[in-house]
């Protein structure tokens, strides 16, 4: 039976956790509760610039407006090089969170090598720039502190990079990989393919009936360029507000399993500390009626 | 007359959402007007003023940086970077929307013609208010 002294070192060592524990959920609570405000608000204009870019495509599919020949649009087989962004959260302690993103990536980049792509990896978020490090795989640039505080520009500039490259050429492919936040207890992994713009899933038949698009002539390819570009910066801005949003979700939930966990250890070693309390007590009584019956 | 649901979309959330009789457009080629039942079209808007006719026959003008419109025939949904409605009860009110319509247009034109007949306009909606 363990001392006395230890048990009740341990309940006050236990209840400490429990306390940090119980404080940092409360403190993701109230950011999650910002974050998904903001994540919410974005999420109707992210999906409206998505059907928007996603029609434009299907129709450059369908009709070859203009025999725009736009980089943009174009299926590109046998890609060469690829860029793979991954936004993972600054802050550990929430459970699989950026674990989930970095499988994901380790997976794309296992398949790419196999195809014998070559990959840029660029990342977002210190834990994940942390593992890539420590597994020593190769990485073109890496930011922190943006995903925890996302800000437009900073992600503007970011992802103008791969966008300047895939211009130029030099790339083929653009992914984000990224955790989302799809409710208070379940995040969603998404990786996302923001170049090539994807125009398979477009049914050519419909676009017939519903809408033309009109772009003035001369500098077509300058405008739709500066409209995928907005798609992208956005496209990149919205997966860092939602990845936020999904940390705090996430973070709140491991906080609170902990919590809850913590409480469950001290309820046991209560139990344990009373038993052994017990013992030492009946250990002293036998100790007296034995020394009483031994004087008589 | 005949109306349809106008929308206006920034990153931070819709900032117009109502029926509408008539909108007018900044357009890349120019201003355009749509009614309801306007054919669909896809196009890009520039820096300039929005003006909604509403049922009640008011007009309320926005001011935007750049978009994209999508028209079809009972809805108009415009996508915008970023947008600063010109309305106000007071003077108050008024000077300080205005103050925000200049900061967002002095951000994004970079000609100062272009400037220049956002102001004018701008100008024009102003004077309605009072």
């Amino acid at each position: 039976m363990a001392n006395l002294k230890d048990i009740q070192r341990q309940i006050k060592s236990v209840s400490n956790t429990q306390k940090t524990t119980r404080a940092m959920k409360l403190v993701s609570t109230a950011k999650l509760r910002r974050a998904e405000e903001l994540a919410k608000r974005s999420r109707l204009y992210a999906q409206k610039m998505n059907q928007v870019i996603a029609e434009i495509a299907g129709r450059i599919k369908c009709s070859k407006v203009g025999g725009l020949d736009n980089r943009y649009f174009q299926k590109i087989e046998n890609p060469k090089m690829v860029d793979i962004v991954f936004v993972t959260a600054d802050k550990g302690l929430c459970g699989g969170f950026n674990i989930q993103t970095i499988k994901a990536v380790n997976k794309l980049l296992k398949e790419y090598k196999e195809k014998n792509v070559k990959v840029r990896l660029r990342g977002i978020g210190k834990k994940g720039i942390e593992f890539f490090h420590y597994n020593e795989v190769e990485m073109l640039d890496t930011v922190v502190s943006l995903s925890s505080k996302p800000d437009k520009e900073r992600s503007d500039d970011f992802v103008m990079t791969s966008i300047a490259d895939y211009k130029d050429g030099k790339i083929d492919a653009l992914h984000i990989v990224y955790n989302g936040y799809k409710n208070m207890i379940t995040q969603e992994l998404h990786v996302n393919t923001i170049l090539p713009v994807d125009t398979e899933a477009f049914d050519c038949d419909k676009i017939r009936s519903s809408s033309m698009l009109e772009i003035e002539a001369e500098d077509e390819e300058k405008m739709l360029g500066s409209l995928v570009e907005k798609y992208i910066n956005y496209n990149m801005y919205y997966s860092l507000i939602d990845s936020v949003a999904a940390e705090h979700s996430a973070r709140m939930q491991a906080m609170d399993t902990a919590t809850n966990n913590a409480k469950e250890m001290v309820k046991n070693l209560n139990v344990e500390f009373n038993k052994a309390r017990q013992a030492a007590i009946t250990t002293e009584l036998i100790e007296i009626i034995s020394g009483v019956e031994s004087m008589k | 007359m005949d109306k349809f649901k106008f929308e206006i979309l920034t990153p931070n959330g819709e900032i117009f959402n109502d029926e509408a009789v008539s909108v007018v457009l900044p357009g890349k080629e120019g201003e355009f007007g749509v009614l309801a039942g306007h054919a669909s079209l896809t196009t890009l808007l520039e820096a300039g003023v929005v003006d909604v006719e509403k049922e009640d026959k008011s007009v309320e003008s926005i001011v935007i940086d750049w978009g994209v419109a999508q028209v079809s025939e009972d809805k108009v949904v415009i996508l915008v970077e970023g947008a600063a409605p010109i309305r106000g009860t007071n003077e108050d009110e008024i000077a300080k929307a205005l103050e925000n319509v200049r900061k967002l247009i002095n951000d994004v034109a970079d000609s100062s013609t272009a400037i220049a007949s956002v102001s004018a306009k701008i100008e024009s909606a102003t004077q309605r208010l009072i």
